[in-house]
């Protein structure tokens, strides 16, 4: 049909591998990374909250290429040097991180004022009321939310093939921009979106499962 | 709205022991935030980072004047050509997938879930290398290689952003109580009279804060011009970092201040829209707080 049919899907099935596991590594990352913010976003500590809050508006307005060329291009001038797949997952992650710690902080802030005070009435302590009463129920509240971050994850995955690493959309520039009319660019073009129409049917399609799994009723 | 009193009512009540207990974790907090910070500068400047040349090279009068400037408006041109096709084809879109049709609903709702899952890196780097292939070519038309850059750009922010914006116009749509607009036809209106006087105002009003948003990101995503080669600020950044070689995380650093101003302005306008607009209509405010933060995701 295309021209190197077999040679282009290898070339975008290895991308798409690619793709797919940046997008889940970094995503657990910007997991932990949310968990820390909104812990310290709704702690007693006024430095802690203050510092959560200056990381949120940092990576909030400054665009993630921005971050990804200071982590990979910048930090070596300073001494600190790793490879480029290093600085992709904690790029993603970091950036990622300031979005699901705003989502969680919304999820905690949807549960009924009573449940926090319930909780204090009974004599939790904060950390207490914390990870018994308002977490378990908030987790249930952002996942839908946490879904579709995860796919917007899979989307800015493909902005490290400017520093280096081949996901799937480099993959797809490498065929036509390195080899000159080898592979037929309708096909790149057809081979890529469907990729990547798959991956994020496949990612929501778990997120519905994920979100059935711990529906409950209020 | 519930945010600062659910956050302070987990630790309102605290006794004299309590408030000892918080005051100590605020100090420890305080502590190690700065003993990081402190540490990140010291590597910092015992790497030369805060030597006085290396922020005066990029910052010299003629390269503020030859690259930095030019590439700033660069960047805002592309920011306000591409956040009018995204509003227009939003607005189409957005009204398409509510439509009476039902073809025109289907192709709208493609439109919208197609372009939504792709990378705008992928849409915009696939709209510049077509051209010049499948017989068509924008060669004719005598570009300048910065316009036909600038275009392909703007085309690829506008027809993004066009698909997620028609997603918030729709959730709004969806999150107005349905009584509206079967009140609007109960006393007589028509179709196109409900949609233009009773949805389209209440769904503005409520949809305002998360379409600036969305033009927040969009002003971000002008840096994904640099994949072809778009002078715009991140592009022009690393360029100047090229030339005064060990200036070049300063160089980055100054576009990333930059964007960070432009951007915090832009998000402090969502904020005063919230404020002047949430609580005027029909839609419960927890509804499109929903939609707000679902959408900021993207």
């Amino acid at each position: 049909m295309f021209d190197n049919f077999d040679l282009m899907v290898a070339a975008l099935g290895a991308g798409a591998w690619t793709t797919v596991w940046v997008t889940l590594v970094s995503f657990a990352i910007a997991l932990v990374i949310g968990m820390v913010l909104v812990v310290m976003h709704v702690s007693p500590a006024w430095p802690a909250r203050w510092a959560a809050n200056a990381y949120t508006q940092l990576f909030r307005n400054v665009p993630l290429l921005a971050v990804l060329f200071i982590l990979f291009f910048g930090l070596p001038q300073v001494g600190i040097k790793a490879d480029n797949w290093v600085w992709a997952l904690l790029g993603l992650g970091m950036y990622t991180g300031a979005f699901v710690g705003e989502t969680l902080r919304s999820g905690i802030n949807s549960i009924p004022l009573g449940q926090a005070e319930a909780a204090r009435a009974i004599g939790l302590t904060f950390s207490q009321s914390l990870r018994s009463i308002i977490l378990p129920q908030s987790i249930r509240v952002v996942i839908p939310p946490l879904g579709s971050l995860l796919i917007a994850l899979v989307k800015n995955s493909a902005l490290v093939l400017a520093i280096g690493v081949t996901e799937l959309t480099a993959q797809a520039r490498r065929l036509i921009e390195d080899n000159e009319s080898r592979f037929d660019l309708w096909g790149v073009i057809i081979g890529v979106t469907v990729s990547y129409l798959l991956i994020a049917f496949v990612l929501s399609y778990l997120v519905r499962i994920a979100e059935k799994r711990t529906a409950f009723v209020r | 709205m519930s945010r600062q009193s659910e956050s302070t009512v987990l630790f309102d009540a605290l006794g004299p022991k309590g408030r000892r207990n918080s005051n100590i974790a605020s100090i420890i907090s305080a502590v190690v935030i700065l003993g990081a910070l402190a540490y990140a500068a010291s590597v910092l400047a015992s790497e030369g980072f805060f030597e006085a040349s290396r922020w005066a090279n990029p910052l010299d009068k003629l390269v503020v004047e030859t690259t930095w400037i030019p590439s700033i408006l660069a960047t805002l041109r592309a920011f306000a050509l591409g956040s009018i096709l995204a509003l227009i084809l939003g607005v189409i879109f957005g009204f398409g997938r509510i439509s009476r049709f039902r073809l025109t609903r289907w192709a709208a709702a493609g439109y919208v879930q197609f372009f939504r899952s792709l990378p705008l890196v992928l849409l915009i780097w696939i709209s510049f290398t077509i051209d010049g292939h499948f017989g068509f070519t924008t060669d004719v038309l005598g570009w300048t290689n910065e316009a036909r850059r600038l275009t392909f750009l703007v085309l690829g922010l506008g027809i993004y952003n066009g698909a997620v914006l028609a997603e918030i116009l729709r959730a709004g749509v969806a999150a107005l109580p349905p009584g509206q607009a079967m009140a609007g036809h109960a006393i007589g209106l028509s179709h196109g009279q409900v949609q233009r006087l009773v949805v389209l105002p209440q769904v503005l009003r409520n949809m305002l804060p998360a379409v600036l948003a969305q033009l927040v990101i969009l002003l971000k995503d002008t840096s994904l011009g640099y994949v072809i080669t778009y002078p715009e600020l991140l592009h022009s950044a690393k360029i100047i970092g090229n030339d005064y070689g060990n200036s070049f995380l300063q160089a980055l650093v100054i576009a990333a201040l930059i964007y960070f101003v432009l951007a915090y302005v832009l998000s402090k306008l969502v904020v005063l829209a919230e404020r002047r607009l949430r609580r005027k209509t029909a839609a419960p405010a927890k509804a499109v707080q929903q939609i707000e933060t679902a959408v900021v995701a993207e």
